[in-house]
């Protein structure tokens, strides 16, 4: 038996090795840039890293990304709005960060080639929720002061979970170990695929057996209930954060909206930009095969969107 | 627990090293360690229903020493017909009481007769068809005097519930895995490694070949209104060999498995979709049913012995019993109907049993061209076969044969998210040509001379494994909901 044990040990380690060198021959393997909180402890991306973003299996969504100085990934080198310029900026997480196609087809380039006379800064940062975008506008004033408008990315069902701003545990992903790991292309492809998201769930199995089978009943508030925190942490941030009201955006999906929500954001005088409907009127998938994120077609819904929206609201004036 | 998770792959080690390292094999507490894995193995889906298990265990064991004791040919029957009534009782009621209270209450409809009777909320205990299938073989073996009742329960309960095939066979037969659990079993280096290529095997046609092909099916067999004749074509065919991935790696993984533990079940499938006609289709598919219905049902009913009518009569009989064993739906009868007409000629023309080796279609220019045509002429009859199995009602059924063989329109079929449809058809081209090479032996997937031609195949395998993993998808086999 011990030489059955031996030779599994051993086929498993030549096939391991023969697997990293496959997926490093075809290149199956995200390349994600490094992450760091600069100055003002706004949470980015190292400047200066080029790379492809891969998402799905079998490389069926590329991405080319280039960080710029400031730690966003966008085709300008660096963002210097002045008062005569005129400029827009959208501030999001990885929806806006755009690493789902090529820094040069961005959505923010996209209604940047419309207007001649128009630079769409983008400030995208997978895992960004409003209070991180709060604290980015807010650290980086002297740009938004300049910036004619700003759309911020609001997904209701994942950005208002809390109500201030902290620094996130994300940047515990450039510790030494996960470094290492990262350099291990098949382990990187293994977890992208969702291979090992099984194996954290066994945990949880393992106690509802041991309870009697029962499903784990998982504390979930009500949903009107999780509704109502959101719009609470929402006028939070907004006391901590105020914003004019005037030049500022909210670019969102109106399905995933509770009504109170909406209702307090029209009350209140918030601009909205409601992308929902017409992803839901288009013919064509508007998200990856894989993944979440808009695909081609659903990120040019937003684009043109936002072009009308600039157009229909004179925004190109200063 | 399904084969195919996480936490099977941490039950197999520790089962596996308790099981041999424990006690010097001890074969009593081996066996104990059987019984306690199969019933934590079937207690993870629901602890509930192995009540019904020990039940049917204690029931079956008692019957057949009752059996064995007793000479009065009377009293026999009678014990005999206890265990059946018992057995088919407990799968009526869990499989089919909603089926016949819906069927009587639609009948009664047609008649013009509104009559209400209320269906139940039953859920169907996993593997039910399975392990009653082989309860009842033992205890008619017994009755028929072909087997020694055994009178060690721990050793009977093992046999019932031992957990590789307990939820979805191969079904196998006490006087083959009986003697197996009453004999000292040694762990042998060859039977362990032949295992562990099975279960890799397996998983390959699994995870890879039928997870990968379900979410393309759903889509065309949901939406099949919307879809041109190629696309349903497409959606047919994708569907043989979704179905032949998921149960035949079934069942190569449950071999594998129990070659671990050093006992040896019986082959479920030979290379089906390599057939010359339908007879020797059904000798390679779902072999274990097969022989259990012809066995237990056709031989008993008179075989082909008595007049040809006789003889046509019990091969519809076993065809549409062994479609209705499926599921309780009358889209498996016109299932297991369909088949008994293929089967019809060439049982007439006593050619059924024609093809007894293994198909060798590069033998030579006429078998390339014969052969080649036979088989891809029995697979489109199979693959027409599966839309019957494949649909919700037989009205979808036929619509969708209907749009498939007689509106031809050839359309590009875009999958709803998008997936790159030239991935799956490299896929399914590999896998048939890989099946070609390995035909000769089902036990061997591996069996190459070149050890480096071995280990080219499993790092492909494994590597395919990262080609096609997808999370989101639900990955119960499909056999288990019958």
């Amino acid at each position: 038996m011990f030489k059955l044990i031996k030779k599994v040990v051993f086929y498993s380690i030549l096939i391991l090795i023969s697997l990293e060198l496959l997926v490093r021959v075809f290149h199956l393997q995200n390349e994600r840039p490094n992450r760091y909180a600069d100055e003002f402890g706004v949470e980015k991306w190292i400047p200066n890293q080029i790379e492809y973003s891969i998402t799905g299996k079998r490389k069926q969504n590329v991405g080319k990304y280039r960080i710029n100085s400031i730690g966003f990934n966008t085709v300008y080198d660096t963002y210097n709005p002045f008062v005569d310029s005129v400029e827009i900026a959208i501030v999001g997480d990885s929806f806006i960060e755009g690493f789902h196609e090529d820094y040069t087809n961005s959505l923010g380039q996209q209604v940047d080639k419309v207007f001649p006379n128009l630079k769409v800064l983008e400030f995208g940062y997978a895992g960004y929720d409003l209070a991180d975008e709060l604290h980015l506008i807010k650290a980086y004033e002297h740009y938004f002061k300049n910036i004619n408008h700003t759309f911020i990315y609001l997904r209701f069902t994942d950005d208002l979970e809390r109500n201030h701003y902290v620094e996130s545990s994300r940047l515990d992903l450039n510790s030494p170990i996960r470094t290492v790991a990262k350099q291990i292309k098949s382990l990187v492809y293994a977890k992208d695929i969702g291979l090992f998201s099984s194996v954290a769930k066994t945990p949880n199995r393992i106690k509802s057996f041991v309870k009697g089978n029962k499903i784990l009943k998982i504390k979930k508030e009500k949903e009107f209930e999780k509704n109502l925190k959101r719009l609470e942490n929402f006028k939070k941030l907004m006391r901590t954060y105020p914003i004019e009201k005037s030049k500022f955006t909210f670019l969102l999906d109106e399905r995933l909206c509770s009504a109170p929500f909406l209702k307090y954001l029209a009350e209140n005088n918030f601009n909205v930009l409601d992308y929902g409907e017409k992803m839901d009127a288009s013919k064509k998938q508007t998200t990856l095969v894989y993944d979440q994120h808009w695909s081609k077609e659903g990120r040019k819904i937003v684009a043109n969107l936002i072009s009308d929206y600039i157009c229909n609201k004179s925004l190109m004036i200063k | 627990m399904l084969f195919n998770s996480i936490d099977f792959a941490i039950f197999l080690p520790i089962v596996f090293v308790l099981y041999w390292f424990v006690n010097n094999n001890n074969l009593k507490l081996q066996n104990f360690i059987i019984i306690v894995a199969s019933y934590l193995f079937y207690g993870w889906w629901d602890w509930r229903f192995l009540s019904l298990i020990i039940f049917s265990t204690l029931i079956d064991f008692s019957i057949g020493n009752l059996l064995n004791k007793e000479k009065e040919e009377l009293k026999r029957k009678v014990y005999l017909w206890t265990s059946i009534i018992i057995n088919l009782g407990f799968l009526g009621f869990f499989k089919y009481y909603n089926f016949f209270v819906d069927s009587f209450v639609n009948a009664f409809t047609f008649l013009g007769k509104d009559i209400e009777v209320s269906s139940l909320n039953i859920i169907l205990p996993v593997g039910i068809s399975f392990y009653t299938f082989q309860t009842l073989s033992y205890t008619i073996d017994v009755y028929r005097k072909q087997l020694d009742p055994t009178k060690d329960i721990l050793a009977f309960s093992a046999f019932v519930c031992f957990f590789p095939q307990l939820v979805a066979g191969p079904i196998e037969r006490a006087s083959n895995l009986l003697p197996q659990i009453l004999k000292k079993r040694k762990f042998s280096f060859n039977q362990g490694s032949d295992g562990l290529k099975l279960i890799l095997w397996g998983l390959f046609k699994k995870l890879v070949i039928a997870d990968s092909l379900s979410p393309i099916v759903d889509d065309i067999f949901n939406n099949s209104e919307t879809y041109s004749s190629s696309t349903l074509f497409m959606g047919a065919v994708f569907f043989a060999f979704q179905i032949y991935g998921d149960f035949s790696g079934y069942s190569d993984i449950a071999i594998g498995t129990s070659k671990l533990f050093g006992i040896e079940l019986m082959s479920n499938f030979k290379f089906p979709y390599f057939s010359r006609n339908i007879g020797e289709f059904w000798r390679k598919w779902h072999i274990s049913l097969s022989s259990w219905f012809k066995d237990y049902l056709y031989f008993p009913l008179g075989g082909s012995r008595g007049s040809k009518f006789q003889a046509i009569r019990n091969i519809f009989t076993v065809f549409l019993v062994s479609g209705f064993w499926h599921g309780a739906n009358w889209t498996f009868v016109i299932w297991g109907l369909f088949h008994a007409i293929l089967f019809l000629p060439s049982f007439i023309t006593k050619s059924n049993r024609k093809f007894l080796d293994s198909i060798n279609i590069l033998k030579s220019v006429k078998s390339f061209f014969i052969d080649g045509y036979r088989f891809i002429q029995t697979f489109l009859l199979i693959t027409i076969g599966w839309v019957f199995f494949r649909s919700n009602t037989i009205t979808d059924a036929f619509h969708y044969l209907k749009r498939m063989l007689f509106t031809f329109n050839a359309e590009l079929y875009l999958h709803p998210r998008g997936y790159r449809m030239i991935d799956y058809f490299i896929l399914i081209a590999f896998f048939v040509f890989y099946e070609y090479i390995i035909r000769e032996d089902e036990r061997k997937p591996f069996n190459f001379k070149s050890k480096y031609i071995r280990f080219l195949a499993y790092v492909l395998i494994i590597f395919s494994f990262l080609l096609f993993y997808d999370d989101g998808l639900d990955r119960s086999f499909l056999y288990f909901q019958f």
